[in-house]
């Protein structure tokens, strides 16, 4: 394992175990992301991944350990509060707003972060005040809008602000996902599978929006099955196998190790 | 105080059998199609409806109850395919309208029929009333008790016996697989429909004798049955079964001690507390996400 | 000046406008109808936000009409105090009690949120039925009516006061689903473990928008008190509910017109119903209405799921 000075550290994972009644997902995972680094996690079909960040996003409670940011812990929490302390994250099918464009969606994200963290959110933004249409929230709206097109405006949907979700192509959509969960401006982002299903342009597209992130001093968990690329980007590797952690290290590293390798094939051939 | 207690207790058993046989109609639906069908109770009006204007005629009960129970079933496979088949590309919502609609369009169609008089229809069989512990148990409770042991005997035989109940239980557990073995779903919904309306209507025919016909008993019927069903787990039959029992009992009970305008209200508390802490009832499996 | 529809709220007051004009012409039963739609259309309009916006169900909103018009009702008779603040009380206690039951109720989804609404709208009914000091079975009589100054609220007067109401309703319900607010909304409803991984807080925006609907309810209750002085349980039970649901989904769940579409359809149709029906067939009696209306229900469902208003809109697109 890297050593790392404690205050370098966003994310820690601790101690990490899920079970379903008697089939184990995770077993007493481990390991600890700093901003500005690209997190590879993988595995085999099965092995734990996606559960991994729903342990870490919020959305399931794990049956042993916890996960802080920061020191402050988020196990526990629902994953609204998970996304407010600064843990966001994508799903392996995008999940879209269906009812509004790809500007609106892009609000949201940009209104949730506006008010992040601050519960309860100030009156400013309040039903009350949307309700009443007071000029201040109906500037503020306005001010979202503009700023959600000055991010478009980077990525391969610039111009289609308007489109309804919809519309969107596949792409598109995962695309649109991860403008959103940058939106917020998170610590922590996870993507699940974020190239699967992108023609080579598109896995260009997203592979760059992943580096600007590191370099924006965002820790980057990435799940992803096409090991190529992933070993490309990555700066540290997590390697899973049947819920538990097989291997860590750098990509060069992880390639050549045996038990890995191992793991991968015999799946394959299973 | 006792006395009266155990006769509360006694009237809420031969409720509780009619709300069962009516929860047997949901958890046959929502097993099969996921839905909760709002028009159940109206099969068991149709049931009684029917059965009580053709005994008016001179017709020998039993005859007319038959004549009830396929007149039930008919309106079940009517439902299913007029408005359920349709609409079958539909989400949870749209599809509980749906059921909705029906209930509120066969409550007026009975209106059209038979108006707003209550009908009558006669015990089944003549006697005097059993005595049991100093508690009065009137002839037609023990039809109505004989119907739900029959019922859920066949229902049990049908599922645990038969290629058909077989294939049903499989499909339920999972459709995907069922499907690509060749079970047919839709077919499946079709009769769980025909034959929920069935159990229903026969529930109508069995209670027309205590409570008279008429045709918004419906209404309530459904809704006991289905805060039987929710309260026994919606996709367990025994459940169906207890929750019926559990709940006719607790109503009588409750409205004997407080008032009877409290014999549905209780329900309703009780099937939303169940809602809340055990929304998959006493006796249903882990709760399916709804 | 063209005026889209989505300026809520000046048309909302164009159409206020209008009925105040027509009330001076108009027999007095239409009248009657006239305010009926306003305040139909103005739960149903809580209930679109609810159910179309915050994608959520509703099958006991009935209630909530009640406990606004039985605040408002009690209050007046037994303490003197006028409709006007009533009302506010009205939708205050409708707030309070569905603030309350959102604990329970929000937790579920669909199938089960549909029972458990159901099931709260009808133990709502049994309280008014059972509490002898809002009248029990018989209900309050002799509620007293909105006055202004010295002048005395006619039927024509009230038909304007409900569709000020509901131009009020509409100006605040557009307002909030084109701000962040009902974005947000929209969000949760379409994906909401994805708004959540934003930070959206999807249960307090249910919460919110619940209330909010109960008001609505709560502020048309009040005012149907005054408008009928008479009123008791079987005035706000299951029916009544079910009739909101058609009303929604008529006029399209997700559009704040159609609210209004589908009370005046639900309104017009009953009263054009009961009065051709007898003609034709002598012994229709009592609330065979809702034959129609369920069948209505199940066609609309079927062939136009997103509502009248929705086939309109297509149509000026093209």
């Amino acid at each position: 394992m890297t050593a790392s000075a404690p205050s370098a550290t966003v994310l820690d994972v601790r101690g990490v175990t899920m079970r379903f009644g008697g089939v184990v997902a995770l077993e007493d995972v481990g390991f600890a992301a700093r901003g500005g680094e690209v997190l590879g996690v993988m595995g085999p079909n099965g092995a734990g991944k996606t559960t991994l960040f729903n342990v870490i996003s919020g959305v399931q409670r794990p049956t042993r350990g916890e996960v802080a940011l920061g020191g402050v812990r988020l196990t526990g929490r629902s994953v609204d509060r998970v996304a407010a302390l600064g843990v966001t994250r994508t799903f392996q099918t995008p999940v879209m707003f269906r009812g509004l464009t790809v500007r609106e969606s892009l609000a949201v994200a940009l209104a949730a972060h506006e008010s992040g963290g601050a519960y309860p959110p100030g009156p400013e933004r309040g039903l009350l005040a949307c309700g009443l249409g007071m000029r201040g929230r109906r500037r503020a709206d306005a001010a979202l809008a503009e700023r959600a097109d000055a991010l478009l405006a980077g990525t391969a949907l610039a111009s289609m602000g308007d489109r309804p979700t919809e519309t969107l192509a596949f792409g598109e959509e995962r695309i649109l996902e991860l403008a959103r969960a940058l939106a917020v401006r998170p610590a922590v982002l996870l993507l699940d599978e974020p190239l699967s299903g992108l023609n080579p342009d598109e896995i260009q597209d997203v592979l760059d929006a992943v580096r600007a992130a590191r370099a924006d001093g965002i820790a980057v968990l990435l799940v992803e099955h096409a090991v190529g690329e992933l070993l490309s980007v990555a700066d540290r590797v997590v390697v899973l196998d049947h819920g538990r952690t097989i291997a860590q290290g750098t990509p060069a590293q992880v390639a050549a190790d045996p038990v890995v390798i191992d793991a991968y094939i015999g799946d394959e051939l299973e | 105080m006792i006395a009266s207690l155990w006769q509360y207790v006694l009237a809420g058993i031969v409720a509780g059998a009619i709300y069962a046989l009516i929860a047997a109609g949901f958890v046959l639906i929502y097993q099969v199609t996921g839905l909760i069908n709002f028009a159940q109770g109206e099969f068991a009006m149709v049931g009684a409806m029917t059965a009580a204007s053709l005994a008016a005629t001179g017709m020998p009960p039993l005859a007319a109850a038959g004549i009830a129970v396929l007149a039930a079933a008919l309106v079940g496979a009517l439902c299913y395919l007029l408005a359920i088949r349709p609409a079958r590309a539909a989400t949870g919502v749209t599809l509980i309208f749906i059921t909705l609609g029906l209930d509120v369009a066969l409550r007026g169609a009975g209106l059209f029929v038979w108006g707003t008089n209550p009908y009558a229809l006669e015990a089944f069989s003549r006697g005097r009333a059993i005595t049991i512990f100093g508690g009065v148990l009137q002839p037609q409770a023990l039809w109505v008790l004989g119907t739900d042991l029959l019922v859920f005997a066949a229902l049990y035989l049908f599922f645990r016996y038969t290629y058909a109940g077989t294939a049903v239980r499989a499909a339920v557990a999972n459709p995907p697989i069922a499907s690509t073995f060749g079970i047919p779903l839709r077919t499946f919904a079709f009769w769980s429909f025909i034959a929920a309306a069935a159990i229903g209507g026969l529930g109508g025919v069995m209670v027309a004798p205590i409570t008279q016909a008429t045709y918004e008993m419906g209404l309530a019927l459904g809704l006991a049955g289905f805060v039987a069903a929710v309260l026994g787990g919606l996709d367990s039959l025994p459940g169906a079964l207890l929750g019926g029992f559990v709940l006719g009992i607790v109503q009588k009970v409750a409205g004997g001690l407080l008032s009877t305008g409290w014999e549905e209200g209780i329900g309703f508390l009780i099937l939303v507390l169940v809602l809340v802490l055990r929304p998959q009832g006493l006796l249903g499996r882990a709760a399916r996400r709804a | 000046m063209k005026l889209s529809s989505q300026a809520y709220g000046p048309i909302g007051l164009l159409l206020a406008a209008l009925v105040a004009a027509v009330v001076w012409v108009l027999p007095s039963s239409y009248t009657g109808l006239l305010t009926l739609i306003g305040l139909y259309g103005l739960v149903a309009l809580g209930l679109n936000l609810f159910m179309g916006y915050a994608g959520q169900v509703s099958l006991g909103q009935a209630a909530f009409v009640g406990v606004g018009a039985y605040t408002s009702a009690a209050l007046a008779v037994k303490t003197g105090l006028t409709p006007w603040l009533g009302t506010v009380a009205g939708a205050l206690a409708a707030a309070l009690v569905a603030y309350v039951l959102s604990f329970v109720a929000l937790r579920l989804r669909e199938n089960l949120l549909a029972l458990a609404t159901l099931a709260l709208g009808i133990v709502i009914n049994v309280v008014f039925n059972e509490w002898e000091f809002i009248g029990g079975s018989s209900g309050l009589k002799d509620i007293p009516g909105f006055a202004l100054g010295g002048y005395v609220f006619d039927q024509r007067a009230y038909a304007v006061l409900a569709w000020l109401l509901f131009a009020l309703g509409i100006w605040f319900a557009g307002n909030l689903v084109r701000s962040s607010f009902g974005r947000a909304l929209i969000a949760i409803s379409a994906g909401e473990l994805g708004a959540q991984a934003l930070g959206v807080d999807g249960e307090r925006l249910r919460r919110q928008t619940f209330v909010l609907s109960a008001i609505y309810a709560g502020v048309a209750g009040a005012v149907y008190a005054s408008v009928f002085s008479y009123i008791d349980p079987t005035s706000f039970g299951f029916v009544l509910s079910v009739n909101f649901v058609l009303m929604s989904v008529i006029g399209g769940i997700r559009s704040l017109w159609g609210a209004l579409v589908g009370a005046a359809f639900v309104v017009v149709l009953g009263q054009v119903l009961r009065t051709v029906v007898p003609a034709v067939l002598p012994n229709a009696r009592g609330e065979f209405q809702q034959f129609f209306f369920g069948v209505i229900l199940i066609a609309i469902l079927i062939w136009l799921p997103k509502g009248i208003t929705s086939r309109l809109s297509e149509a000026r697109r093209a």
